[in-house]
């Protein structure tokens, strides 16, 4: 620093003083990723980077400002709408009519069944078929779902992990049936298995095989479908479970790390696929960070890649799709939620993402109806048309604080990345559970964070709506999706040729066996209309089916309430009603079907075992029966039924019976926290569900109102 | 009683009702759970009960998944206790292990129970031993006690049980020398998981240094000390442990050992449950007459020894 500017931040320190009376030092606020921001950034924070280079330019190394040397002044990004819901013909339209007013690029979403490996006839996939996305069976329902959209012009990003065979397969015959080769399609696979290990949990196979099929997939994309993204390597997802920025761009570039050695272990050289690398981030609300976030992400992977030995420039380059944040968003006063999406998305163009969904305002309540679809879209069409933001490429670069942060999120984000590569990897990690565990621990800290009120959501915990609107839903009748399924999987079964079909599938089984590509025997079967599901399980006979093992975080949310009042009110609540029953409140906590949104649950689990009460976890995937039978078995007082994949109106009335089944006596409360429209309350009421806890919910109310809720159930004896 | 003949019916609900009287510390509970165990000992089942101890993370919920899905396919009912050691400072708990017995959880031949150990002696729940008698009366073959060990409690455990089995992991044979001795004492079976992957080399040299480190302390009259290696993940070697745990029990019931140990175990319990009343009896007495103070302060002055305050003390509370 020079004199002269040292005394003018000396002054200016004096006079922040002043103002705010607190000393200078103490004026820092910690983010969730642990980083100090400061007040005043200067001139002299842009020193001693060893990451971000400061006079870099867009296009160039190491691509801080950009993959691109023209980024929006030549073409803004993408408008891509993740959408997707019942049948195939239902979606489709809706598709088209979005392509109408305004989006550019498709994102498909799939029901949970087919993500899954699941036939929507299959018994375990009962309350879930159409509910969370489309259900694709067969071909035949892929050729329907693009019916007159022409995919040699549209790309299509499709998120699929679990059952990344078959659907693939399931693309590539639709594209050759509409008579496109296979090498002009475009778009992108997810093909991300690893963060479903870690958060999104739609995994089939063991890690081992899963990260084979990975390899396979780059490996066939890379050599006949020259415009396709073979991977989209995801932190989106761990945001969305909890994970802090630094959390979610380490473990992002890791997996990166561990799909390239995958690849290159087939004998590929890195150039040969890297430049069809790409990846997705989540935009949550931390304004400037999800900026600098983008920045150090593609800081950083080109670094990574020109470690692993790229030469092709293409191979140094991070493109990126992003989201805003879903977990962002509130069901209180849900209009808010297009305000806070609207920032978050400015987040993501000032960070430069090649493509974005803007989430609708009934994010927390259901899947989005026609009109808030329109608003989230016309989010980026007014950013696009009306703003100018897409004027000047990169206009932080230079920002003292901006910069100062690209640096700083680089470095924590470095460190993590090593410590993954000493241990072997992000897939020995991903078994250990190492990084699973860390994402709910952030998690579980910001729930107490936002419980204690020490992390204002407006409209929820603070400046609450004394009105709240009731807003429309969209309502999917999952009955009649399941038995149109049904019909169309019976037809196509009847029609088709079933030696061919038993062949192909034990071709398939072999070429498991031999460890040889499985994609093209895929195609083969999915050709002679094999379903989703038959296809998923000829493999499964040789890789088995994966059940996770879970661990706990244990006092992270309990640390948050030292000497908490209400907190303190339950504690003792529980230790009486353990004096008065001879052993503590017992609760089941679960979850049911294929919903694998566990983020709740084990907050919630965590959290009651904090204030003392036992809690019983129980694993992903069960049916009404099995949770029925644990229950039982574990003479629990009540069941907490977590649900958020819209299942919960076959679920839990399935569930009531199972319990009766057992025990016509039980006198087990059950209630029900997640995903519950305002619509579906009375239903379940009229199903003797207790209580039920939406989004937003106070966990330490909700602690109250269970064991007040299971004392009196039991006084009634 | 209603709740016996339903426990004989094998009515899951009375089942779990009754282990939930015997781990209750309700009083008025206790009572009820003495008369029922009174009752259901005098009718023993047919069920042979294993205790699988080993320190956490070695991979004794997944065996007793992977054992278990083989038992049950041979038709066998099996009785699971899981005393589950995650209690916390504010002794609430997360059960968890049923995420780890994801298949027999299902199976309509199983019973499975987890149990907050709340810090107790040997990972050993209040209520674990009275728990196996009401799963033996309701007509279960197998009853698998999973337990913590950590050095002593292993002997709580293996008291409990008719076979024990200490589970152990690959390169834990280091750890051999200290605990030696007790474990040739209490432990049946020895059995070295993880055995699959990388991990196959390390697991069989485990399972060497063991065998060599019991060879030494072969007992003349007792069958050699089995160990066995396995992979609960990869189902790897359960038809071996079945195969010893037949054996074992044969050979067992054959030399009279199978009823003299349980014959000790009794007499081990009766002892137990005796020391328990005559020590709440005490600790009852000792606080409601709340002068232990009052002799300290004696003590402080110099008025008395501390001995001899002991001595009043013990004296003054036993006449009572
Ligand atoms: C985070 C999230 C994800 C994460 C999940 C990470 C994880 N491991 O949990 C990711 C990104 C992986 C994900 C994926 C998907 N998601 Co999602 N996701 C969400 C999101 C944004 C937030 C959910 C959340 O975790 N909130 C934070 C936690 C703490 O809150 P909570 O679960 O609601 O729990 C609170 C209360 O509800 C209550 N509570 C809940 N459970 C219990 C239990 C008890 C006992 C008690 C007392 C209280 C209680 O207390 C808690 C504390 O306040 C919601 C939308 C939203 N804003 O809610 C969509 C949402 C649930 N997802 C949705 C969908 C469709 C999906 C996908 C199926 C998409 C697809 N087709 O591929 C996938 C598949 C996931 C799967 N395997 O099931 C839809 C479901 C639609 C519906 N119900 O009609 C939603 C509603 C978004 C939307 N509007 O479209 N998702
Ligand atoms: N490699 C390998 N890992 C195992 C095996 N059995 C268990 N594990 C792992 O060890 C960890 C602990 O298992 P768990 O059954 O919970 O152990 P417990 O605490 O002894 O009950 C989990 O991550 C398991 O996946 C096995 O046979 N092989
Ligand atoms: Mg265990």
């Amino acid at each position: 620093m020079t004199n002269k500017s040292n005394n003018s931040f000396n002054t200016w320190q004096k006079s922040f003083e002043k103002e705010t009376k607190k000393n200078y030092r103490d004026a820092k606020s910690e983010t969730d990723e642990g980083i100090d921001i400061k007040p005043v950034y200067t001139k002299d924070d842009l020193e001693n980077f060893s990451f971000v280079e400061n006079n870099s330019l867009p296009g160039q190394w190491p691509y801080t400002r950009g993959p691109k040397a023209s980024m929006y002044t030549n073409r803004p990004w993408t408008i891509r709408q993740y959408a997707g819901f019942s049948t195939a013909e239902e979606s489709n339209e809706f598709y088209k009519k979005n392509l109408e007013s305004g989006q550019k690029g498709l994102s498909v979403a799939f029901d949970l069944p087919t993500h899954r490996g699941y036939d929507s006839d299959d018994d375990l996939v009962m309350g879930d078929v159409g509910k969370a996305g489309v259900a694709i069976d067969t071909v035949e329902d892929m050729k329907i779902l693009f019916n007159n959209i022409p995919l040699d012009q549209m790309s299509v990003s499709m998120t699929m992990n679990g059952a990344v065979l078959p659907v693939l397969a399931s693309f590539i015959v639709a594209g050759e049936e509409q008579g496109v080769d296979r090498s002009l399609l475009s778009g992108t696979i997810q093909n991300d298995i690893l963060k479903e290990f870690m958060v999104r949990n739609t995994y089939i196979y063991p890690p081992e095989p899963s990260m084979k099929i990975v390899a396979d997939i780059i490996e066939f994309t890379s050599k006949e479908m020259p415009k396709f993204n073979s991977i989209s390597i995801s932190g989106y997802h761990m945001q969305e479970a909890g994970a802090d920025n630094v959390l979610e761009l380490a473990y992002t570039l890791a997996d990166g790390m561990e799909y390239v050695r995958a690849a290159m272990s087939k004998g590929l050289d890195v150039d040969d696929f890297a430049p069809r690398l790409s990846f997705f981030f989540a935009i949550g609300t931390d304004f400037f960070m999800e900026i600098a976030k983008l920045r150090a992400a593609r800081t950083l992977w080109a670094k990574i890649m020109k470690d692993f030995g790229a030469k092709n420039e293409r191979s140094l380059i991070l493109r990126t799709h992003c989201q805003t944040s879903g977990v962002s968003l509130t069901e209180k006063d849900p209009y808010n939620n297009i305000i806070r999406t609207s920032y978050e998305a400015l987040s993501a163009i000032l960070g430069g993402t090649q493509s974005l969904h803007t989430n609708s305002f009934d994010e927390a309540i259901a899947l989005p109806t026609d009109e808030s679809a329109r608003i989230a879209r016309n989010t980026q069409l007014i950013l696009q048309n009306e703003t100018g933001v897409t004027k000047t490429i990169d206009p932080l670069a230079g920002s003292y604080f901006v910069e100062s942060l690209t640096e700083e999120l680089s470095k924590k984000a470095w460190d993590i990345i090593e410590e993954i590569e000493e241990l072997g990897g992000m897939t020995k990690a991903v078994k250990a559970g190492i990084p699973k565990l860390k994402i709910e621990e952030s998690a579980t800290k910001k729930q107490a964070k936002v419980d204690s009120g020490s992390r204002v959501v407006v409209g929820v915990n603070k400046y609450k709506n004394p009105k709240e609107p009731s807003v429309d839903v969209r309502v999917i009748d999952n009955n009649r999706v399941r038995d149109d399924q049904i019909k169309k999987i019976q037809t196509i079964k009847e029609s088709r040729d079933k030696l061919a079909v038993e062949k192909a599938l034990a071709n398939l089984t072999n070429a498991a066996k031999d460890e040889t590509n499985l994609l093209a025997p895929c195609i083969e079967a999915v050709k002679l209309r094999a379903t989703v599901g038959e296809v998923s399980k000829a493999l499964e006979h040789v890789y088995g089916r994966h059940f996770a093992k879970s661990l706990s975080v244990s006092g992270v949310y309990g640390k948050h309430f030292e000497g908490d009042k209400d907190f303190m009110k339950v504690e003792k609540k529980v230790i009486d009603f353990e004096n008065a029953n001879g052993r503590r409140p017992r609760v089941l906590v679960v979850k049911i079907g294929q919903d694998g949104h566990d983020r709740g649950a084990k907050i919630v689990a965590t959290s009651f075992a904090d204030m003392g009460f036992d809690v019983d976890m129980g694993p992903l995937f069960q049916s009404p029966k099995d949770v029925a039978k644990d229950a039982i078995e574990n003479d629990v007082h009540a069941i907490g039924v977590s649900t958020l994949a819209a299942g919960h109106k076959t679920l839990v009335p399935e569930l009531m019976k199972a319990l009766s089944n057992i025990d016509p006596k039980s006198k087990i409360i059950v209630f029900v926290g997640g995903i519950i429209p305002e619509q579906d309350y009375e239903f379940l009421y009229k199903n003797n569900v207790s209580a039920i806890f939406g989004p937003g919910s106070n966990i330490i109310e909700c602690a109250e109102k269970v064991i007040d809720l299971i004392s009196d159930n039991l006084s009634k004896e | 009683m209603e709740l016996i003949e339903n426990i004989q019916k094998g009515e899951r609900a009375a089942i779990a009702k009754a282990i939930t009287l015997v781990e209750s510390s309700k009083d008025s509970d206790q009572q009820i759970s003495r008369q029922l165990i009174s009752e259901l000992i005098k009718k023993p089942g047919k069920s042979i009960r294993i205790g699988f101890s080993g320190p956490p993370g070695v991979g004794k919920s997944t065996f007793i998944e992977s054992f278990g899905s083989y038992l049950v396919t041979q038709n066998y009912k099996l009785g699971i206790l899981a005393v589950d050691p995650s209690s916390q400072i504010t002794g609430g708990s997360i059960l968890g292990d049923k995420t780890r017995m994801v298949e027999i959880s299902k199976n309509p031949n199983t019973f499975i129970r987890s149990t907050p150990s709340r810090g107790a002696l040997g990972g050993i729940s209040m209520g674990t031993r009275e728990a196996s008698i009401i799963l033996d009366a309701a007509g279960y073959d197998f009853i698998f006690i999973e337990t913590v060990g950590v050095g002593q409690s292993e002997i709580v455990a293996s008291n409990l049980v008719d076979i024990f089995t200490l589970i152990v992991g690959p390169g834990s044979g280091d750890e051999l020398q200290g605990i030696k001795k007790g474990i040739t004492e209490y432990a049946d079976i020895f059995i070295v998981n993880k055995n699959d992957g990388e991990l196959k080399i390390e697991a069989s040299k485990t399972a060497a240094d063991y065998k060599s480190a019991l060879s030494y302390y072969k007992k003349l009259d007792e069958l050699e000390k089995q160990v066995l290696l396995v992979s609960a993940i990869e189902q790897t070697g359960m038809e071996d442990v079945i195969k010893t745990i037949n054996q074992i029990v044969n050979q067992n019931k054959q030399k009279g050992i199978f009823e003299e140990r349980r014959a000790d175990q009794l007499e081990f319990w009766i002892e137990e449950e005796v020391k328990n009343i005559i020590a709440s009896d005490i600790t009852k007495r000792l606080t409601s007459k709340g002068n232990i103070s009052k002799y300290s302060e004696k003590v402080m002055k110099n008025e008395m020894s501390m001995y001899e305050a002991v001595e009043t003390i013990t004296k003054d509370t036993l006449k009572q």
